[in-house]
């Protein structure tokens, strides 16, 4: 399964590309900030996008909505942390598949992702 | 989860990126608090404690997340609800006080302990902060009576027109039971009745309050998400749907008639635990793509950290490269023989060693920009600490110096800029008394004039008083007695020697840790000197100058007698014989060489470090015009020799510091060249 990452912290996209890449995952992106995400997405067609919501210059939930527009059966998995309940509602709302809650460990994502296997 | 193997990069990654925000976040702030307030930045704040949350979250240095967490709390409510009435000095305080405790933590698991600090009291002020903002808010609010809270309350209505039951409706039951863990379970019910309603309608469910409620999370852990819907979908399509959920531990689905929601059916169990996982790699044909994946090149890493010691083995072995070449092609025994094709590959060789320096000093050379931008935060706390006023301008931070003279030059600098806040800078009454602008002004410049770097700090403030230092030279036996012959330069550069520190001395310059003369020594280690300029009334100027690098430089070599000298090329403006006609002597027999209509002093190389010379006559030997810091001087010297680049060795320990003198360096034939230090010969 082909994965864009998208995220502005690095150290989040290398602890990421590292569990999948471990498991059988192809990370075939990385992007670090919204604008850079929906242009990753658009060129490289991923099966899946893990989104980070707080990134600079556009943030998770517009990138989403863009990629969304792009297509309407693109897979995004929200990254995010406890306290940012009213956002994750609204991704889904915006069509995200689901999400991931930071803290996260390897177990998590995999099992998490395994959903869309 | 992480093995110990990759947890040794990541720590680094993430020591290395946190140390990152944490500066441009310090930036952020002052410059934030210069240009009135933080309103513009509280996105950026926002976002970068964020991130810093998370990856401390991941590597499970609790203490920094959860005091990032306090801290992005006050910014989310900043940025959402942009309250009118912010203290921003206040706010600035917190998040310093944040930044330098996760720095310090951060150190900590850089060297490789723990991080263990209490972080407790910084987490409450910022708690206090919010609750604090919130309190005004809301009496704000109140005033305007205005109710915000309508719009938020408002439930997601899955489906608004519930329909009978038409024939092919299937009415189903389903109990769902999330991965411990995987936390905010309540949104995760969401998701899920939200991308169930796609295929069904009528849907129920309990808890009920999952939105509005966080608390109904721990109810779902607990009990389970109990839902209830019609479809016209099979049963075999509604499993599926539930397999795919994310993070779904198990699910019981079940048709029914009848509504009751609140107890839980029993059949048709579906445990998604291991078995899901273990399936799922199962089923999937491309699994053993494991070996195929494909390095990919797009990724953005473009730094690597590299142990400053490799770097110092790699800047001594290019030296001795340097020297080994030298020798080589200046090999006395090729003296006389015609080699045409031996040259044409020495070129090459030279050129490639050249490249090969030049790179490796580049990498060892760093901006100024992050040493300076400390002292932004120094003068910060010292004018709160101290009731006055003053604006700290920086200039030429982008300039580079060899990472080894940052080091050495950092304590100095603060040392200076400190002094210059608390001695330098006035009060603001005492300012506007005496006419200046109430808000003092400090001046941090850097450039690079030749092959060194200047640094400049200069204060408005009082200045040095020449009379208090002179009185205290002549107690401390200095000087014999006041004969007014000294000049200021003079007088003031008795702050820098040693026991002339102390607060008593002069009112104008104290110590806090390290004396003046501290940073005199300092600065000295790295070959640099320091001069002070002041005039009194109008503030003081300390001026640092450094190598550029220690390393190597571009020579030329000089013959004095029997004992060659290596002048830095960059000093040099002309080399040329002596015309009779041109050479003045003064009354005190100082020789002096006219021109194009200037004056230039000439400094015989073999009287100054008292050689027999093979040339006595100014009209036999050579002159070498050198400048440094505006001064001209022409150096009296047998012969030139020629150009080199020598590797620059510090004099042994055993020999005294030499006015003059900057170092040593080894000549292609294994003798030692004196390399002299223009500025102090001038």
């Amino acid at each position: 399964m082909r994965v864009l990452i998208v995220d502005d912290a690095l150290f989040i996209r290398r602890t990421l590309k590292m569990m999948l890449e471990q498991n059988g995952y192809e990370v075939v992106g990385e992007a670090e900030d919204g604008v850079e995400g929906i242009l990753k997405y658009n060129e490289l067609k991923p099966d899946l996008v893990t989104m980070d919501i707080t990134m600079p210059k556009m943030d998770g939930l517009a990138a989403l909505k863009a990629i969304k527009k792009i297509n309407p059966t693109a897979k995004v998995v929200m990254i995010t942390a406890l306290g940012h309940e009213n956002t994750v509602k609204e991704s889904v709302l915006s069509g995200a598949s689901g999400f991931i809650v930071k803290p996260f460990v390897q177990e998590q994502v995999l099992r998490g992702l395994s959903a869309f296997k | 989860m992480t093995n110990d193997n990759s947890a040794v990069p990541l720590s680094h990654l993430f020591v290395f990126e946190t140390k990152q925000m944490l500066e441009q976040l310090e930036r952020l702030i002052l410059d934030g608090e210069k240009s009135g307030g933080l309103k513009t930045s509280i996105d950026e704040v926002f976002r970068i404690m964020h991130t810093i949350k998370g990856s401390a979250a991941m590597m499970l240095f609790n203490d920094i997340s959860s005091l990032a967490h306090s801290v992005e709390d006050v910014f989310y409510y900043l940025r959402e609800t942009k309250p009118l009435t912010v203290d921003y000095s206040e706010l600035a305080d917190l998040v310093l006080r944040t930044i330098d405790f996760i720095k310090d933590e951060v150190e900590k698991v850089e060297n490789g302990s723990g991080p263990d600090g209490d972080c407790s009291g910084i987490r409450e002020k910022s708690r206090e902060f919010l609750s604090v903002l919130q309190v005004t808010d809301r009496v704000i609010e109140n005033n305007s009576s205005k109710s915000v809270g309508d719009e938020q309350k408002c439930q997601y209505d899955i489906d608004a027109n519930p329909k009978s039951l038409g024939e092919d409706k299937t009415k189903y039951q389903a109990v769902v039971y999330f991965d411990e863990d995987c936390g905010m379970e309540n949104i995760r019910a969401f998701t899920l009745v939200h991308e169930l309603g796609e295929l069904a309608q009528d849907i129920e469910y309990l808890p009920k309050d999952i939105l509005e409620n966080d608390g109904s999370a721990e109810v779902i852990k607990e009990e389970g998400f109990k839902i209830e819907f019609t479809t016209t979908h099979s049963l075999a399509r509604m499993q599926a749907f539930f397999t795919k959920t994310m993070f779904l531990k198990k699910f019981h689905l079940e048709m029914v008639d009848t509504i009751d929601v609140a107890k839980p059916p029993k059949i048709k169990t579906i445990d998604l635990g291991d078995q899901i996982f273990e399936s799922a790699l199962l089923d999937d044909p491309v699994m053993p793509i494991v070996q195929e994946i494909v390095p990919h090149g797009d990724s953005k890493q473009s730094f690597i950290s590299v142990n400053v010691s490799k770097m110092d083995i790699l800047m001594d072995l290019v030296g001795e490269l340097v020297i080994a070449e030298a020798m080589v092609t200046q090999n006395p025994e090729l003296q006389g023989v015609t080699l045409d094709k031996f040259y044409k590959s020495v070129r090459q060789l030279r050129k490639i060693t050249g490249e090969l320096q030049d790179t490796v000093m580049s990498i060892r050379m760093v901006p100024l920009s992050a040493t300076f931008h400390k002292m932004n935060r120094i003068v910060r706390d010292m004018i709160r600490q101290l009731d006055k006023q003053a604006d700290l301008q920086i200039i030429g931070e982008q300039t580079e110096v060899d990472k080894n003279i940052i080091e050495h030059i950092s304590d100095p600098l603060m040392h200076l800029i400190r002094n210059a806040v608390d001695h330098g800078i006035e009060s603001s009454e005492e300012r506007i008394a005496k006419g200046k602008s109430a808000v003092g002004k400090i001046r941090l410049e850097a450039k690079s004039a030749g092959g060194d770097v200047w640094i400049v700090i200069k204060d408005d403030g009082g200045g040095l008083n020449r009379e208090k230092i002179l009185s205290k030279a002549i107690e401390r036996g200095l000087i014999a007695n006041d004969d007014g012959l000294l000049t200021d330069q003079q007088v003031y550069s008795f702050i820098l020697q040693p026991g002339f520190s102390t607060k008593d001395v002069v009112t104008e310059f104290s110590g806090r840790g390290v004396g003046m003369d501290v940073v005199a020594k300092n600065i000295e280690k790295v070959g640099g000197t320091i001069s002070v300029d002041s005039v009194q009334g109008e503030g003081t100027t300390m001026s640092i100058r450094i190598p550029l690098t220690l390393a190597i430089i571009d020579g030329m070599k000089v013959k004095v007698g029997n004992s060659i000298y290596t002048i830095p090329i960059i000093a040099i403006k002309e080399s040329f014989r002596l015309q009779d006609q041109n050479l003045i002597t003064d009354i005190d027999n100082n020789e002096m060489i006219m021109i194009r209509g200037q004056c230039y002093p000439v400094l015989r190389l073999h009287k100054r470090f008292k050689v027999q010379a093979a040339a006595t006559d100014l009209q036999v030997g050579i002159m070498v015009m050198v400048e440094v810091d505006g001064k001209s001087l022409c150096l009296f010297a047998d012969s030139l020799l020629g150009q080199q680049q020598v590797v620059v060795k510090a004099l042994p320990s055993y020999i005294e510091r030499i006015r003059g003198i900057a170092g040593c360096t080894m000549l292609g034939d294994g003798s030692v060249s004196l390399i002299l230090d223009v500025a102090g010969l001038a």
